[in-house]
């Protein structure tokens, strides 16, 4: 289970972009996630990407709940989630060659032995060609790179996926590649999947169930009217 | 609006054998753009598609004469009397930029200034191109511009950030049609838009070049996009243009020639879901003969010859009407 | 505009825009010339040529630059072209060895508070504030007092008064570089804060931090000699060139230009050769400028 319930967060405190959002996942589940741009939805897969702290609510990762976001979180949960971002461009770092960028994540983690073995099963999985792999992320297409940075975020085998619109910035073939890749890999391990975007007829193809942006909320109003009686109660 | 109907559509913009090579540091050269050849009449939107990094945002460049020092041109491309590829700088920035191609960018949000309001952008841009001066006729030219793409008066003192994306691609597109250019030149009009948007977007765009006097080239990738704005398509692969077809035919029946095209419509989410297999050619290493050869599954010996492009297709085996009944 | 015929046949190609590319080249090789011969000279003069910079000669006191002195020679007679290179060598020493010691300092302060964040990155900026709320020369002046006169001194003061902008510097830049999803995936992908810092964040800073220590270097020389004019700096009988220029002023006065003149170009044309070295290597180490080729 990958369960967030009752989110708010924000960069500002004074002005949370997302509210009272509630969004649960079955084991192995694949949701799509529409809304339309700057309504928050990506900042709402980084608070379930464990990338950024919320301000209120409770996300609940396989049945543990999570107390700490980011470095605070611990390495079992943080690398439970693996994450995909909308612009490959800013999502590698430019002086790492693919194969290292692939790799980071195995070496961060102290796993260096495996790193042969898992680039060789990603390459072909992702759809890159050793060749590339010597390349620094100038030197190769933004389609290209996006498959290196799904590769990276594979390569620890996670048993969640975040794909912040993904293929956004891709062309329909490389977005069927990448989507195929995606699929294959949650066929072989049965890991989870939250696809955010706005494309609605991918995500519909692409996932179980599309929820849309304005189901997450469970209350519109941050003080609902019947609050202070629910108070007295307690 | 003035209307007078065009009817015989005239060519506004004819490209001829465009060619663009990037010189690489240790001789290198990359074939970004390879002898593209169409024509693009009054009243009429073509639309060139095609995978990121297939060579169409060098030849919007080259269409600009916003090329790199390292590159090279070949050909010509008419623009009137004037081949774009061989008028100085000063030719261009004084009677083509902004007064025969008017360029609707990527990211409008970031095209804009931040710290100026959409009124002194339009007031900058009308002032330099039409030549209008005085308070009341400068002030009068801009709310008619912004009428023109649509833009509420209103927002018009309002500074980019407080633009949504909507608005923000209007206000862009009123900076484009103020000289009156014939030619529009939309550079991936559509990334990053959510879909009702790039809808819209993409129906104002058409509204403009319904009026019979201007021209359209959208460069995508979004093919839904290019589905919804364009008369005719040109799909390019690895700096060629492979398949130029009517657009109606080209997504509907009995649909594109090549197999490039018809690959790349079967990956939409709303058909096959298909990738292609493989990945397009090095732009720096590209194979000899025909350039999709190695990912095509209708690729034979023929394929190591080039193709030429002959009836709009570039193409040995091409799709014909009998195998689509098939 | 254009120029350079290309060798291929077939079509004729045109080439477009300005080029830009061989001026900057003429650039880095006339930077690589200058900085070379600077090098070149401080290491090889004072073993090779046998002459004594301190020989001093009554009778040949102020006289122009002329073929038996390029450079004139000073009030005490002694040559100045010999007196200028070793003045460049201590200089020149203290210059960068007090340079780096601030990059490293500042670098390492930044990057904490930078990467950190928080509470420590309040604490470390307060002190910061603090350090740059003292005029630098007061600063230094302080700590130069605490010690005997020499270059060891001089190097610390100037170090400790000037990794405050380096600090700064390299702090904005990890705030920017840490809300890159780049790092988030580096966060997701299990790396701890230490492997984030040293693997992701310094690397980016570095060209920045160096491109800081290049141009700091006149700066710590000219520092240096303000130190020594107030007789807190290098003792006088060793030949800086902030020394070499302040005993200049007497001279100047009276219309001798040679002794003014010499000394600052050789603090001048070095260290632009040096800072435009530093622009070029930042603009190639940088490769976001390579991609920009809209491939």
């Amino acid at each position: 289970m990958l369960e967030l319930r009752d989110i708010t967060a924000g960069y500002d405190p004074a002005a949370p972009v997302v509210r009272h959002a509630t969004l649960a996942l079955a084991p192995g589940e694949s949701v799509g996630l529409l809304g339309p741009s700057g309504c928050g939805k990506s900042t709402l897969a980084r608070v379930a990407a464990l990338l950024h702290r919320p301000d209120a609510g409770t996300v609940t990762l396989d049945g543990t709940p999570v107390r700490g976001w980011r470095h605070r979180a611990p390495h079992a949960q943080r690398t439970a989630i693996g994450v995909v971002f909308q612009q490959p461009r800013l999502s590698a770092d430019p002086r790492l060659r693919l194969s290292d960028l692939i790799a980071e994540p195995l070496r961060a983690t102290r796993r260096r032995d495996e790193i042969p073995e898992r680039l060789a099963e990603l390459t072909p999985a992702v759809g890159l060609t050793p060749d590339l792999l010597d390349r620094r992320p100038h030197e190769v297409s933004d389609g290209q790179l996006q498959r290196a940075c799904l590769a990276r975020a594979l390569v620890l085998r996670p048993r969640w996926l975040v794909c912040d619109e993904m293929t956004a910035m891709l062309d329909a073939s490389t977005t069927a590649a990448l989507v195929a890749a995606v699929e294959d890999y949650r066929a072989a391990t049965g890991a989870g999947l939250l696809a955010v975007g706005h494309d609605h007829v991918l995500l519909h193809r692409w996932c179980a169930r599309t929820l849309h942006w304005s189901d997450l909320i469970t209350t519109q109003d941050p003080e609902p009217v019947w609050l202070p009686a629910e108070v007295g109660l307690q | 609006m003035t209307d007078d109907a065009v009817t015989e559509n005239e060519t506004v913009l004819s490209v001829r054998g465009l060619s663009v090579r990037f010189l690489m540091p240790g001789g290198r050269r990359i074939a970004a753009v390879t002898d593209a050849h169409f024509d693009v009449a009054a009243g009429e939107c073509l639309a060139l598609i095609g995978e990121s990094g297939c060579g169409k945002s060098v030849l919007a460049s080259a269409l600009l004469g916003l090329l790199p020092a390292n590159a090279r041109t070949a050909g010509e491309a008419r623009l009137g009397d004037l081949d774009l590829l061989a008028a100085d700088e000063r030719t261009l920035a004084r009677t083509v930029r902004g007064r025969l191609i008017g360029l609707v960018p990527q990211s409008p949000a970031a095209h804009l200034t931040p710290v100026r309001t959409v009124r002194s952008h339009l007031r900058e841009t009308v002032a330099a191109l039409t030549g209008t001066r005085g308070r009341a006729a400068l002030r009068a030219a801009v709310e008619a511009a912004a009428a023109r793409a649509a833009f509420p008066a209103d927002h018009l003192d309002r500074h980019p950030h407080q633009l949504s994306g909507g608005l923000a691609q209007r206000a862009a597109t009123a900076l484009a049609l103020v000289g009156d250019a014939p030619l529009l030149l939309a550079d991936e009009p559509t990334t990053g838009l959510d879909r009702d948007l790039v809808d819209h977007t993409v129906d104002e765009l058409r509204r403009h070049v319904d009026t019979g006097r201007r021209s359209l080239l959208v460069i995508t990738h979004d093919l839904a996009a290019a589905e919804r704005i364009a008369d005719r398509v040109a799909v390019m692969y690895a700096g060629r243009i492979v398949e130029l077809a009517d657009a109606k035919a080209f997504f509907g029946t009995p649909g594109p020639r090549h197999p490039y095209s018809r690959g790349l419509l079967q990956a939409l989410p709303d058909r096959a879901f298909a990738p292609i297999p493989g990945m397009p050619p090095e732009l720096g290493s590209l194979p000899e003969g025909c350039a999709f050869a190695p990912r095509c599954d209708r690729a034979t010996d023929a394929c190591t010859a080039l193709p030429p492009l002959a009836d709009g297709i570039a193409c040995h085996h091409p799709r014909l009407p009998e195998d689509l009944r098939a | 505009m254009t120029c350079e015929p290309v060798t291929t046949a077939e079509p004729a190609w045109r080439s477009h825009g300005t080029e830009r590319r061989s001026t900057r080249a003429v650039r880095v090789r006339v930077c690589v010339v200058l900085v070379a011969a600077t090098v070149l000279a401080v290491l090889l003069v004072p073993p090779l040529v046998r002459l004594d910079q301190q020989a001093v000669d009554l009778s040949a006191k102020l006289l122009p630059p002329s073929w038996s002195h390029p450079f004139g020679t000073d009030d005490l007679g002694r040559d100045l072209l010999l007196r200028c290179v070793y003045g460049l060598r201590v200089s020149l020493l203290v210059g960068v060895a007090a340079a780096l010691t601030a990059t490293v300092i500042g670098t390492a302060v930044g990057a904490t508070a930078g990467a950190l964040g928080g509470w420590a990155d309040r604490a470390l900026m307060r002190v910061v504030d603090t350090f740059s709320s003292v005029p630098h020369l007061l600063m230094g002046i302080f700590i130069v007092a605490v010690f005997r006169p020499g270059v060891w001194p001089v190097i610390v003061s100037v170090a400790l008064t000037h990794w405050l902008s380096t600090a700064r510097i390299v702090r904005a830049e990890v705030l920017s570089l840490r809300a890159r999803p780049y790092i988030d995936a580096a966060v997701s992908g299990g790396a701890s804060r230490w492997r984030v810092t040293v693997r992701h964040l310094l690397p980016a800073v570095l060209p920045q931090a160096a491109l800081a220590a290049v141009l700091m270097v006149p700066h710590a020389m000219w520092h240096e000699s303000a130190l020594s004019f107030l007789g807190l700096g290098l003792p006088t009988h060793l030949a800086s060139l902030g020394n070499l220029i302040q005993a200049a002023r007497g001279p100047l006065l009276a219309g001798q230009w040679w002794p003014t003149l010499f000394p600052g170009l050789f603090i001048i044309v070095p260290t632009l050769a040096v800072a435009g070295l530093a622009g070029a290597w930042r603009e190639r180490i940088n490769p976001r400028r390579r991609s920009e080729l809209m491939l």
